[in-house]
Order: structure tokens, then C-alpha cells, then sequence
């Protein structure tokens, strides 16, 4: 890697900053770059966006479909079956 | 505890937890078997809950190994793809000198509950359309909080391979994320 990454070689040292140190030299880089590149700051800012939005504590309130009426019979079921062995 | 109880865990929070649950699964049947092993599980071990947590959070923590262990199952019957592929669908984002093809649109801050929920119900289209290896792969790293190091010794991948598709999975919904509408302040 050259001193200053391309915009593709810094999407994979941000992606990377996210699960673990990076070294000095590929920190910095990605700092110079981030420094002078507007999409490349937008793509680490959604990359934390996408972070929180997956994490498992939120999603379980909205919309979405539950269970539908079979499956929760089946649960109850095995439930039961359960409880009375 | 008595058969009351975990009827009404079902009933108060059966939705919740299967909403949770497919959200990383990616699949209707793989959500069920997780809320039912978690009420189970919860069944069995209904001594160890101490009430210092609402029943919600504290099945939401089994639940949780739950959907880690079902991820796992499946990431050892997906094959591992070749370094190469899903190369070509990186090339298509950037230009032959490393800049993106496209300028990133920045996207909305959603608030209302409304907006948060029509949000992510279109990143879960787009996690279903990773390739299988990278969904699981992103959901043992972002659900699960594993370490990469983790998931590699779980997967028998090299630490680059990891990161190449953790940085493809990322690239992907991102992409996804942004044709579905997902930028230009509120959603459209």
C-alpha cells in the first residue's frame, strides 16, 4: 500500500478499524485520506450506522411480522410436552 | 414456576423475541426453532432467573445464544468462497484508480419509530440477499459481538479472509441500503 490509500483501500481499513487495531502506518493513512475525501467519511459514518442498527438489542418492537398462529401453537405444544414428561 | 409462566412468555413476549430472532436468521423456520429452544432453555432453567431483570431481557440474553448457536450451525454447512468471488461486485463500486464510481448520498437520521422500523425492515431484505457466507459471517461479528479471531478459528478462515468478507458484507448493504432508498434525508 502506497502512503496515501485509494478510496477502495480505505473502505477496507475503515471495514477492518471496525473489528480490530490497525497498525500505525494503515491508521494514519486512513486518517489522511479520510481527512481530504468527503465519501469516504460518509461510508465510516454508515458503517457505525449499520453497526447500531444491527445490533440485537433493537428491532423486536417494531412492525414486523411475529409469530404467526401455527408456529406459536407448535411452541405451545412442545411446551406443554415438555412440561408434563 | 409453573406451566402459567412460560405460557405467558409466549404470549407477552413471543412476537418480540421472533422478530429478534429473524432479523438475523434470515428465515421463518430457523426463527421459530430459536424462540422455541429459548423458552425451553428458559423452562429449564428458571431457578437461575432471579427476577433482577424483566423476563423480556432476560430471555432476550438467552435468545441470544440461541441465534449465535444456529448461525454457527449453518456457517459449517455453507462452503467458504474463493478469495476471487464477489470480486467482480467490488469492481463494479470503483473506478480503475481506487475512487468510488458513485458519490456516497448522505443518508437520513430516522427518529420516529415509524421511520426506524421501515429502516430496517429494508436492511433485512438486504442481509437476506448476502451471499450466505457473508450474512453469517456479519451476524457472528455484528449480532453476536464475536471477535474475528473467533470466527475465524470457528470457520477454519485465514484473518484476511475474514476481513475480505466482512468488508464485502459491509460494501454490499451499504450499496443495497442506498438503491432501496435509504439516503437523501427522510426515506423515501
Amino acid at each position: 500500500m502506497r502512503w496515501m490509500p485509494t478510496c477502495r483501500e480505505a473502505t477496507e481499513l475503515a471495514s477492518r478499524e471496525m473489528d480490530e487495531r490497525l497498525s500505525l502506518i494503515d491508521h494514519l493513512g486512513l486518517k489522511m485520506h479520510l481527512a481530504i475525501c468527503r465519501n469516504c467519511r460518509r461510508f465510516t459514518v454508515q458503517l457505525e450506522e449499520m453497526r447500531r442498527l444491527f445490533r440485537i438489542e433493537t428491532g423486536g418492537d417494531d412492525d414486523a411480522p411475529g409469530l404467526d398462529p401455527e408456529a406459536r401453537r407448535r411452541i405451545e405444544s412442545e411446551l406443554h410436552r415438555k412440561l408434563d414428561a | 414456576m409453573t406451566q402459567l409462566d412460560a405460557r405467558i412468555w409466549l404470549a407477552e413476549h413471543g412476537d418480540y423475541l421472533f422478530r429478534v430472532a429473524r432479523r438475523q436468521l434470515h428465515s421463518d423456520e430457523e426463527a421459530e426453532d430459536a424462540v422455541q429452544e429459548t423458552l425451553l432453555a428458559a423452562l429449564a432453567a428458571h431457578e437461575r432467573y432471579t427476577g433482577s431483570s424483566s423476563p423480556r431481557t432476560w430471555l432476550t440474553g438467552i435468545l441470544k445464544h440461541k441465534i449465535v448457536d444456529l448461525i454457527r450451525r449453518n456457517v459449517r454447512e455453507v462452503e467458504i468462497p474463493r478469495d476471487e468471488e464477489g470480486e467482480e461486485a467490488v469492481d463494479a463500486l470503483f473506478k480503475r484508480d481506487g475512487h468510488w464510481a458513485e458519490p456516497l448520498r448522505p443518508w437520513g437520521n430516522p427518529q420516529t419509530e415509524a421511520e426506524l422500523s421501515q429502516l430496517r425492515r429494508v436492511l433485512d431484505d438486504c442481509a437476506d440477499r448476502l451471499k450466505p457466507v457473508m450474512a453469517q459471517v456479519f451476524s457472528l461479528r455484528e449480532v453476536a459481538g464475536m471477535e474475528t479471531e473467533d470466527i475465524c478459528k470457528e470457520l477454519g478462515i485465514t484473518p484476511t479472509n475474514c476481513w475480505v468478507l466482512l468488508h464485502r458484507a459491509r460494501l454490499f448493504l451499504r450499496e443495497c441500503l442506498e438503491l432501496n432508498g435509504f439516503s437523501g434525508g427522510a426515506l423515501s
